[in-house]
């Protein structure tokens, strides 16, 4: 009995730790621009983040070592010196968006302006990541975002032509008032909030935090498995709200206060109420996973003692850098910076920066030094590198694309 | 030390030089271009506007979501304001579009602020009624149209 | 590097490391399993680089691993004066594998001295800083 709740447990916060708000705004504005037009590139996200995320899983549970020791051991100094540095700008980057999304959504439940709110949220970040235990602080922001399934009940309540939002998903087309470079950089924005490489650092990482070994590799393949294609539904759903109801009045979303506008229609006030506690909760831990992933890529680059499993003076440095990161999340939003915008550049970004990641947990992955016989199987590998040819060009393309539509202007 | 495959170090210069042309192409534009987008986004500002409005009314919305819709939707319209102030019309042609634009931004621009003082007020008494202000954007939102399909004209 | 003039080492039990794949960039972790740092560069005893080699020298051994700011020189040229390099005595390595284990505790470690005034000076100032998070 225990057993199954803790894979339920696992499952439930795998889907509410999903989306953040890469995820929540990026579906928003894809749907009121392309409506599903765009839905397979979650699905191919989706299947991307199972497969890496898994293979990362494995890594740390094989080896008991993090992404992040793996590629300066694997890419040497420099080249990983070079690695980390981009990862870690963009994961910062990611730090400022979540903590700005927190505080957009505190400004829609309370119509206090959201500057203010930014210093509440990143002490608050700061506090979690200070005092409590992290099975708690996964469970518990994992299960409060799961009130984002209210985007797919407001989708039902608005009663929408199924077969129109089918027709767009499956016979996806570039829409009239869009052009074909807008729609590929914005295939590539979805790819990148689907696939964050902070997931990759927070998801081996957080199995060194819970000791994970190579029994435990069932469940948590199970989480993923199940709980990450559940939490793509979701972002589905997201992006079908924005297409039934913002699509059509020709609005398309810059702002958090446009994302939830579908719910209200849909839901009311109690739904309402739900997207907010969801929005809040789903960046709020995903502020936590950037800010500690920050901590461990420099901890794991440099040797430094890393974990939230240990008392923060056992890893002094490790939790300095993560006070220095929220700090400059804060000093970045001050200066009056769009959090949406922010957001929309981290997921392009990010979806730059995969190969990165991807390419040396793919090599090691394959160690029998690092892996024993946990080594990847062959269909995993041939998976593995058909994916690995979709991220180079997604990667490759991203800047010219954004070059050429102004940033999907 | 192994030779380093070169694409990190590269990719992060690509990152800069990314930015420099987003930069770059955000300053170019002709005038009529530039008032398509700002009508563009106004026009999306504004429909946002309307439909928290009825939400509003229907109570679907509360209100802190209601003003903070409403904010987020003149906080776009003034950006779009200021990007058609700053551009410089050469011909005659461009200054009536400039000034055309500018007129119906702040028919924009006041509709938003009455529908926040319909919503912000308690008493309903002299402060302008929530339909009032609808009226107001929608008259606003016919005016957007015609400019944009001005500027499409050309 | 080695040149047949050299005397060779005189064969010894045990496995061959290559420094590049088994030490360098390697974690290292102290007697209780604590990341102390990554081993940055090393250090080989012997004739210093340039100098004429004499017949009969012995082949240079491993003495220390090195860490701190010699990653840098590592990364962008250059060498550090001896004074400022950080050693870890290759005689504390308790064993190589995927990790570096020394035999010694990371605590009186040179290298450990920023983690220590991090700690002593910001982290354990800060209240709930000592606190268990289990």
């Amino acid at each position: 009995m225990k057993r199954i709740l803790g894979v339920a447990l696992g499952i439930l916060t795998a889907i509410g730790g999903f989306v953040d708000i890469g995820d929540l705004v990026t579906n928003a504005v894809v749907g009121s621009r392309f409506g599903l037009s765009l839905v397979w590139v979650v699905a191919v996200g989706v299947v991307g983040i199972c497969l890496f995320a898994n293979m990362s899983g494995r890594v740390a549970a094989a080896s008991g070592r993090a992404t992040f020791e793996v590629i300066r051991e694997r890419l040497g100094p420099r080249a990983g010196l070079a690695n980390l540095s981009a990862s870690f700008l963009i994961n910062l980057m990611t730090v400022t968006a979540e903590i700005g999304g927190v505080a957009l959504a505190l400004q829609l439940a309370s119509s206090v302006h959201y500057l203010l709110w930014i210093p509440v949220a990143a002490v608050a970040v700061w506090l979690v990541i200070w005092r409590v235990k992290f099975s708690i602080m996964e469970n518990v922001t994992g299960l409060l975002g799961l009130t984002l399934i209210v985007f797919a009940v407001a989708l039902f309540l608005l009663k929408p032509d199924w077969g129109v939002l089918a027709g767009q998903a499956l016979a996806p087309a570039v829409p009239a008032e869009e052009t074909a470079p807008t729609y590929w950089y914005y295939a590539i924005a979805l790819f990148g909030a689907a696939m964050t490489p902070y997931e990759v650092f927070f998801f081996s990482s957080g199995a060194v935090e819970e000791g994970w070994t190579v029994k435990d590799l069932v469940q948590s393949r199970i989480n993923v498995l199940v709980g990450f294609p559940l939490g793509g539904l979701l972002s589905v759903a997201i992006a079908g709200c924005a297409a039934v109801v913002l699509l059509p009045a020709g609005i398309s979303v810059t702002s958090l206060s446009q994302v939830i506008l579908p719910v209200a229609e849909g839901a009311g006030k109690l739904g309402l109420a739900f997207v907010l506690v969801g929005v809040v909760a789903a960046t709020f831990g995903a502020a936590l996973e950037t800010t500690l992933s920050s901590g461990y890529t420099l901890a794991q680059f440099f040797g430094w003692s890393w974990g939230k499993f240990r008392r923060p003076v056992q890893a002094a440095r490790f939790h300095l850098s993560m006070i220095i990161c929220l700090l400059v999340g804060i000093g970045v939003l001050a200066t009056g910076v769009d959090p949406v915008l922010v957001t929309e550049y981290s997921v392009v970004f990010s979806a730059i920066a995969l190969p990165l990641t991807y390419l040396p947990i793919l090599i090691v992955s394959n160690d029998p030094q690092y892996m024993g016989k946990h080594v990847n199987g062959r269909a995993v590998n041939v998976l593995a590198l058909a994916y690995l040819v979709v991220i180079l060009v997604a990667s490759v393309a991203a800047i010219p694309l954004m070059i050429v539509t102004g940033a999907g202007a | 030390m192994p030779d380093t495959p070169a694409t990190a170090p590269r990719q992060v210069l690509i990152l800069g030089f990314a930015s420099l042309a987003i930069v770059l192409a955000g300053c170019s534009g002709g005038v009529s271009e530039s008032v398509a987008t700002a009508a563009q986004d106004s026009s999306s500002a504004v429909a946002t506007a309307r439909i928290a409005l009825r939400q509003d009314m229907d109570g679907k919305l509360t209100r802190a979501a209601t003003s903070t819709t409403l904010d987020d939707a003149l906080k776009e319209v003034d950006t779009s304001r200021s990007t058609v102030l700053k551009l410089s019309a050469a011909t005659r042609e461009d200054r009536d579009i400039q000034r055309q634009a500018l007129e119906v931004l702040e028919r924009c621009a006041a509709g938003l602020t009455a529908a926040r003082a319909a919503v912000a007020a308690d008493d309903g008494g002299t402060a302008p009624s929530t339909a009032d202000a609808d009226r107001a954007l929608a008259a606003a939102e016919d005016a957007l149209q015609q400019l944009e399909d001005k500027v499409a004209g050309k | 590097m080695t040149s047949p003039e050299l005397v060779p080492l005189l064969p010894v039990q045990g496995r061959i490391l290559d420094a590049q794949l088994h030490l360098l960039d390697r974690q290292v972790l102290d007697h209780d399993g604590v990341p102390v740092t990554t081993v940055d560069d090393l250090e080989l005893s012997g004739p210093a680089l340039g100098e004429e080699i004499p017949q009969g020298t012995p082949a240079p051994v491993l003495d220390a691993l090195l860490t701190g700011p010699v990653l840098g020189t590592r990364i962008f040229g250059g060498r550090p004066p001896s004074s400022r390099l950080i050693r870890i005595h290759w005689k504390d390595v308790a064993d190589v594998g995927v990790v570096v284990r020394l035999g010694v505790g990371g605590e009186g470690l040179d290298a450990s001295w920023v983690e220590r005034w991090v700690r002593d000076k910001i982290i354990a100032r800060i209240p709930g800083g000592r606190h268990d998070p289990r």
